[in-house]
């Protein structure tokens, strides 16, 4: 009898704890979405744009910097561009603008050219030929943006396709914290 | 309820002192399996078999049910591919190369949960049930041993049996309890070690904590806010890469920033040292835009020449420096031609 009694406190303690973890817990709605990396230095990035000029991502501490992985056949990729396009446009004003980097994933020179031709968007277009660059970000599925800080961390990863505004208030955001 | 009041006679005491013994050796030799199978050698494989073994390990993160090795989805192949890699440039070892892996897309991607933290329970739990199921029964059988042993009762409580008998099952009890535990938990934990992925990196970039990577995103960290900190944090960097630009050029920047509030001659002598060592760092890198930019600021700002500071400077922006440092130089650029101007 008494047995049954503690088995039966400890039941209801742990089913208490359970309701007050659920109602604690605000549920997943941030941009963001979780990567190991968050915070850390951003993995090395040693490569070339489709146009053949060197690129080292850590070269390019001092400016905040954009990746877009990214793929022309990908649907997501192709609905993001105009949220892009105006993204880019707007840091290209800004003395701390960003550096903005398409890394192009799984699809081939030539294509990525034809797509940036019919849809505007002069950035430089990284190759990442053998996926390493999408394996040390923990990139499966393209569209993913990831953003990274002039120290050389990484501070934001957004999965999938992003819609206009949505970079302009994160890198505010970011900005405003680190300011 | 037969009267359970004292020892049974002598015969069931020796009959369940062997069946304890039989236990007993039976334990002893799962546990030995348990614990050949988990320090056994499995000896070398070839570069192909390690790549198969750590792929086989790994989950395809875009498909279900798949494992990296039989997925022909793109991302299970870059995920191959860099395996393939780590294998080919032998600085990792197959843990270390799941465990950079599975930093990068989640212990999702792992196929066998891992053998230590909250994964491990997957592997004790199975083993302490089982452990403890074959105590309740062996138990079961003992109680029945003792109800089929005739009672010889000197005091008897109201429920039927002796207090001697009663503290002695409940030590026995207890004893059940703690050796199956013990059990169980030892089990568990040699399966989790044999069974399970032992991975030996913590952080999420996969290196030595006082790697270069490391030190350089430690330093400039610092940078802004404690100099002197980050010039020793460069000064690690060259201890074990000499030649590594980023340190060489920063740490020279810094130390000609902080001597700026000494005397004269330690001014000079800053000065000698950092275009010395801005010099080295173009040299190994000519189209390193920060040493480039940070020559012309410090011949113009220290050095008084204005001519190649605006030289070093056209250069410096020719190799398109990041925004911390452009926003710096196009500042100068100002001043340079003034100073040309007059």
């Amino acid at each position: 009898m008494k047995s049954v009694r503690w088995v039966s406190g400890i039941v209801a303690i742990a089913l208490a704890g359970f309701l007050v973890v659920l109602l604690r817990t605000d549920g997943d709605t941030d941009v963001g979405a979780r990567s190991p990396l968050l915070g850390e230095p951003a993995p090395a990035v040693v490569t070339t744009t489709i146009d053949d000029a060197p690129f080292d991502l850590a070269r390019r501490k001092g400016s905040w910097v954009v990746f877009n992985f990214f793929n022309s056949t990908c649907v997501p990729c192709i609905a993001e561009h105009p949220a892009l396009l105006a993204f880019v446009d707007d840091e290209a004003g800004r003395v701390d603008g960003v550096e903005f980097y398409t890394v192009v994933n799984d699809d081939d020179d030539r294509a990525v050219r034809d797509f940036f031709t019919t849809n505007a968007g002069g950035w430089p277009k990284l190759r990442d030929d053998d996926g390493a660059i999408a394996v040390a970000f923990g990139v499966a599925k393209v569209p993913e943006t990831w953003i990274i800080d002039p120290n050389g961390f990484v501070r934001l990863r957004i999965l999938g396709s992003v819609t206009e505004g949505v970079l302009e208030e994160q890198m505010a955001s970011l900005r405003t914290n680190d300011g | 309820m037969g009267d359970i009041t004292r020892k049974p006679a002598r015969v069931g005491g020796t009959k369940k002192s062997i069946r304890r013994i039989v236990w007993g050796v039976l334990a002893v030799v799962g546990i030995g399996f348990l614990a050949y199978g988990s320090l056994r050698d499995t000896g070398p494989l070839t570069q192909q078999d390690r790549i198969d073994a750590v792929t086989k390990r790994i989950a395809c993160p875009t498909c279900d049910g798949e494992s990296v090795f039989v997925s022909r989805a793109a991302a299970a192949q870059a995920i191959r591919a860099e395996v393939a890699r780590q294998v080919g440039d032998g600085v990792r070892t197959d843990e270390e190369i799941v465990a950079y892996i599975a930093d990068r897309f989640g212990s999702e991607v792992l196929l066998v949960p891992r053998s230590e933290g909250l994964d491990a329970v997957i592997w004790v739990l199975p083993v302490v049930v089982a452990v403890a199921l074959i105590g309740a029964v062996v138990a079961r059988f003992a109680v029945r041993g003792d109800t089929d042993s005739p009672p010889t009762a000197t005091s008897v409580l109201p429920d039927g049996t002796s207090p001697s008998a009663r503290i002695s099952r409940r030590r026995s009890r207890l004893v059940g309890i703690v050796v199956v535990l013990v059990v169980g938990v030892v089990g568990g934990l040699l399966v989790a070690r044999q069974a399970g992925q032992r991975l030996p990196l913590g952080s999420a970039t996969g290196g030595i904590a006082d790697s270069t990577a490391s030190l350089l995103a430690q330093a400039r960290l610092a940078g802004a806010s404690d100099v002197s900190a980050a010039i020793e944090l460069y000064g690690r960097v060259l201890e074990t890469d000499p030649d590594n630009v980023e340190a060489l050029t920063y740490r020279a920047w810094l130390i000609m920033l902080s001597a700026r509030q000494f005397d004269e001659s330690l001014q000079r002598q800053a000065y000698a040292s950092t275009i010395a060592a801005l010099g080295r760092a173009i040299e190994l890198e000519p189209n390193y835009a920060d040493a480039m930019c940070f020559l012309g600021i410090v011949v113009f700002r220290d050095g008084g020449d204005a001519e190649s500071a605006s030289e070093f400077i056209a250069r410096c922006l020719e190799r398109e420096p990041p925004a911390e440092v452009r926003g710096l130089v196009e500042e100068l650029q100002r001043e340079v031609a003034a100073a040309l101007d007059e």
